[in-house]
């Protein structure tokens, strides 16, 4: 068999008191998908970060095709050909998607004339990957699936051999998945390896060919890929029998609306929804399907009385929530999940016991009590599950997964009436979800309304009271989940009306 | 030990010893014998109870200056308004005299010292209410409004209010003994230096104790958690604004009162700039920038009476003022880089 084209030997790292990789050892070969498997927190991404130069180990090796390296830097890392796409990307926002490529290049032109070999040179992967992104459109308006594939355009662009890809499909949309998936392929036919950072089985069983299963900081299994089935990987990821799949929740016992949402329409810097009607009932959970980046973000802040209301009103049990912006906090009676936890819902350099507390930081004593807020921390970090379990941590030490579990265990550990809830399990492994959904489906119970947007399209159809789609800003249609079809919702997403379905 | 302990210790004796090399090669280059000279500016600065007096009376309006800018700085506002401030105060209150000339002490002295906070207040506000409601950047409209209130001070001191007894001399009238700031222990110092240290103290305890402390945090932090957490920027940076600018208003008229006795041009010597530097080196802490300010009085203090007693040009100071916070500012921000490279 030929070199290995990655060979890390007893990689160790500690970051404080936490060991994030105890003498882990792990080899990539040239045309193979290595799917790196394991919850949050099992040092997956820590141990890929010290390949590419990101954190120094504290022990170990690295070989690259036989060599010892020792990165220093990313920089060091991309000419010895690693490239990494991470979770948070690193675009520039407010540049086009041609400026953004053209930057990273290491030999980045001053003058950009239209047709030249460099715009060539930027835009060979992405027309490739991505022919209908328009390469002159600012990377803050491309939707989070769009701009993954930019982000990984660029890696590629810098002659990587080994790609890694660092939870990659837990922000696409099915058909993007689907395409990744085949563009995988694509590289590993061309001599590339592949890491695949991840937690979700439908990867593995799409193109992974050999799996490492990491828990704790350990690796726990390791095996080709035909050798395993999910219900061992999962057993192996968590280490005890697959937890049984939720029951869904009951129906609500009465349809006298709660929440009545009528002739919503908001505008957030571009991103529009016109006219967005419907009623719940106490105890209902309306699931809102839809391709990123249609108009849930600004559904949900309106929702949440965030963003002043153009037209309409947001009506929770005969008291009008909309347009809260100025008069005060969001409704004590609302609990609000936001997508990208780091950018709207918690506040990064402030330690997890404020964090927590910030839900009701208004009704705290002039001079509050830090010992009882480190107690409802403490309290509430080992309910959920948070790691790190440290409350003077600052948030931005947290990975994307515990950022989450930390918003969900402030908004929705106490009552509610109405719970919005923004891709809530986004980057979460499957306990951990289903811890999530637990939470949700809790409130439901006892008597909140829960509106759920999601891409997990199985999930709404297990778990939802009724799915409504959203496209282009606009509910294209509302069906009950026994009426629900995947094809009349494809064809909503894609954007056609209910009057055809119906 | 924590990094940031590290930081700023690597940071204190570098910046020192930067310091005290540029200050040597300065005084070298004059003609002047550098150990000798400096050593000499330390006994001008604290040697005895009435050069300490002088250094503690620089020191206050440039440590209220400094907690004028700690304060936005907490809220992640820059301002440089300072001196503008100081001089807003001082024209306010002295208005206050100009109307009451004859009014008791009781009266007057509280009026006045009031009339020059809301005034620095209200000319900081100004900027804070731009910044809140139209998106006015801070940085840029307190520096213009400091041109524009030392303007109205000489328009005044020039025009309605001077005293046509000073023979020309571009000045209000002397201040009546109703309306002087009392000076504490025996010396020039005054209450201005109790009020400085005291605000400190208390604003210091405000912003790491209280909730009004995590709110300014959290809208550091970020603006949007803090909308969902009910706290207002606009009123957020109008607080901080206005009793910021108040307390260098309170600085200026309390320099007016206590050190001049009127109103007349040139009553700060660029304390407000003075202060804006204070603040950084303290890292925008309240309590750090009580000894820091002291010091940098004590330079300023130090250089007058090298100037009187050694003939050195009075710029000397300015100049190793200069010195010094280069120093220490690069000091600190290589010490910082050293150890995030390394940590």
């Amino acid at each position: 068999m030929a070199q290995p084209l990655v060979m890390m030997s007893s990689i160790r790292k500690q970051f404080g008191p936490v060991l994030a990789n105890d003498d882990v050892s792990v080899t990539v070969n040239a045309g193979e998908v290595l799917a790196l498997l394991g919850e949050n927190g099992a040092g997956k991404s820590t141990l890929m970060k010290i390949l590419y130069g990101f954190y120094a180990a504290d022990a170990g090796t690295i070989r690259i095709s036989g060599q010892p390296v020792s990165f220093s830097s990313p920089r060091e890392a991309m000419a010895a050909g690693i490239g990494m796409v991470f979770q948070q990307f690193s675009l520039i926002p407010a540049l086009s998607v041609l400026e953004n490529l053209l930057a990273a290049l290491p030999d980045a032109p001053w003058l950009q004339p239209r047709g030249s070999t460099k715009v060539r040179a930027a835009l060979r992967w992405l027309t490739r990957l991505a022919p209908e992104i328009d390469p002159n459109r600012a990377v803050r308006t491309l939707s989070v699936g769009e701009r993954q594939l930019v982000e990984l355009a660029k890696v590629l662009n810098l002659d990587a051999r080994v790609v890694i890809l660092d939870e990659p499909t837990s922000v696409l949309t099915p058909a993007e998945t689907e395409r990744l998936y085949g563009f995988i392929k694509t590289l590993t036919s061309e001599g590339k390896a592949v890491v695949l950072i991840t937690h979700k089985l439908a990867d593995i069983a799409a193109c992974a060919d050999h799996i490492v299963v990491m828990r704790g900081g350990k690796i726990v299994d390791e095996a080709p890929a035909r050798d395993r089935t999910p219900g061992s990987l999962v057993e192996a990821m968590v280490g005890r029998g697959v937890a049984g799949s939720l029951p869904p929740p009951s129906s609500p016992p009465t349809d006298v609306p709660l929440l009545q949402v009528r002739g919503l329409s908001a505008d957030i810097q571009g991103r529009k929804i016109r006219d967005v009607s419907f009623e719940l009932a106490p105890g209902e959970i309306l699931g809102i399907a839809g391709v990123s980046g249609n108009g849930q973000f600004t559904l949900a802040e309106s929702l949440a009385g965030l963003v002043p209301a153009l037209a309409g009103d947001v009506v929770l049990d005969g008291v009008s929530i909309a347009s809260r912006v100025e008069d005060g906090a969001i409704s004590g009676d609302v609990a609000y999940v936001p997508e990208r936890p780091l950018d709207n819902a918690v506040v990064a350099d402030l330690d997890l016991a404020l964090n927590l507390a910030l839900r009701d930081v208004r009704q705290l004593d002039f001079f509050p009590d830090r010992k009882a807020a480190f107690r409802r921390a403490h309290e509430l970090i080992s309910r959920y599950d948070i790691r790190p379990p440290q409350p003077t941590l600052a948030a931005s030490a947290l990975s994307g997964g515990n950022l989450q579990k930390l918003v969900i265990a402030r908004e929705l550990s106490g009552r509610v009436r109405l719970v919005i809830a923004c891709y809530p399990t986004m980057g979460l492994d499957v306990l951990a979800t289903q811890a999530v959904y637990r939470e949700m489906f809790r409130q439901a119970t006892e008597d909140a309304c829960v509106v759920w947007i999601s891409e997990e399209l199985d999930d709404l159809l297990s778990y939802a009271h009724r799915i409504a789609v959203i496209h282009a800003g606009e509910i294209m249609g509302i069906t009950r989940r026994e009426a629900a079809d995947r094809r009349t919702l494809g064809r909503w997403m894609a954007g056609h009306a209910m009057i055809e379905a119906a | 030990m924590s990094a940031a302990g590290s930081i700023r210790i690597i940071a204190i004796v570098g910046g020192s010893a930067a310091f005290l090399i540029g200050a040597s090669i300065f005084l070298a280059a004059i003609g002047r014998p550098p150990l000798a000279t400096l050593s000499q500016m330390v006994l001008y600065a604290f040697g005895d109870s009435y050069s300490l007096s002088e250094s503690l009376v620089k020191a206050t309006p440039i440590l209220l200056c400094a907690l004028a800018v700690i304060l936005p700085a907490r809220l992640g506002l820059i301002t440089v308004g300072g001196e503008g401030q100081l001089y807003f105060g001082a024209l306010t209150g002295t208005a206050v005299v100009i109307a009451l000339p004859a009014a008791p002490m009781v009266v007057l002295l509280p009026a006045m010292l009031l009339a020059g906070a809301i005034g620095g207040g209200a000319w900081s506000g100004i900027a804070g209410l731009l910044r809140a409601r139209c998106n006015v950047n801070e940085t840029i409209s307190t520096l213009l409004m400091n041109y524009v209130a030392v303007l109205l001070v000489n328009y005044v001191i020039y025009g309605a209010w001077k005293d046509p007894a000073s023979l020309g001399w571009p000045a209000t009238m002397m201040f009546p003994p109703a309306a002087i700031v009392p000076s504490v222990f025996g010396t020039r110092a005054h209450v201005g230096l109790i009020v400085g240290i005291a605000a400190a103290v208390v604003l210091h305890i405000s912003v790491t104790h209280t909730r009004w402390g995590i709110a300014l945090r959290v809208l550091a932090g970020n603006r949007k958690v803090a909308a969902m957490a009910g706290f207002s920027f606009v009123k957020q940076t109008l607080l901080v604004m206005a009793l910021g600018g108040a307390l260098a208003g309170f600085a200026g008229i309390c320099e007016t009162s206590a050190i001049q006795g009127r109103l007349q041009a040139g009553i700060s010597v660029g304390y407000g700039l003075t202060g804006f530097l204070v603040a950084w080196l303290s890292g925008q802490n309240f309590l750090r920038a009580i000894p820091i300010a002291i010091l940098i009085g004590g330079l300023i203090a130090a250089g007058d009476a090298l100037q009187l007693y050694s003939k050195i040009p009075s710029a000397s100071a300015t100049i190793m003022q200069g010195l010094l916070f280069v120093a220490a500012l690069g000091a600190s921000g290589l010490a910082g880089r050293g150890t995030a490279r390394h940590g």
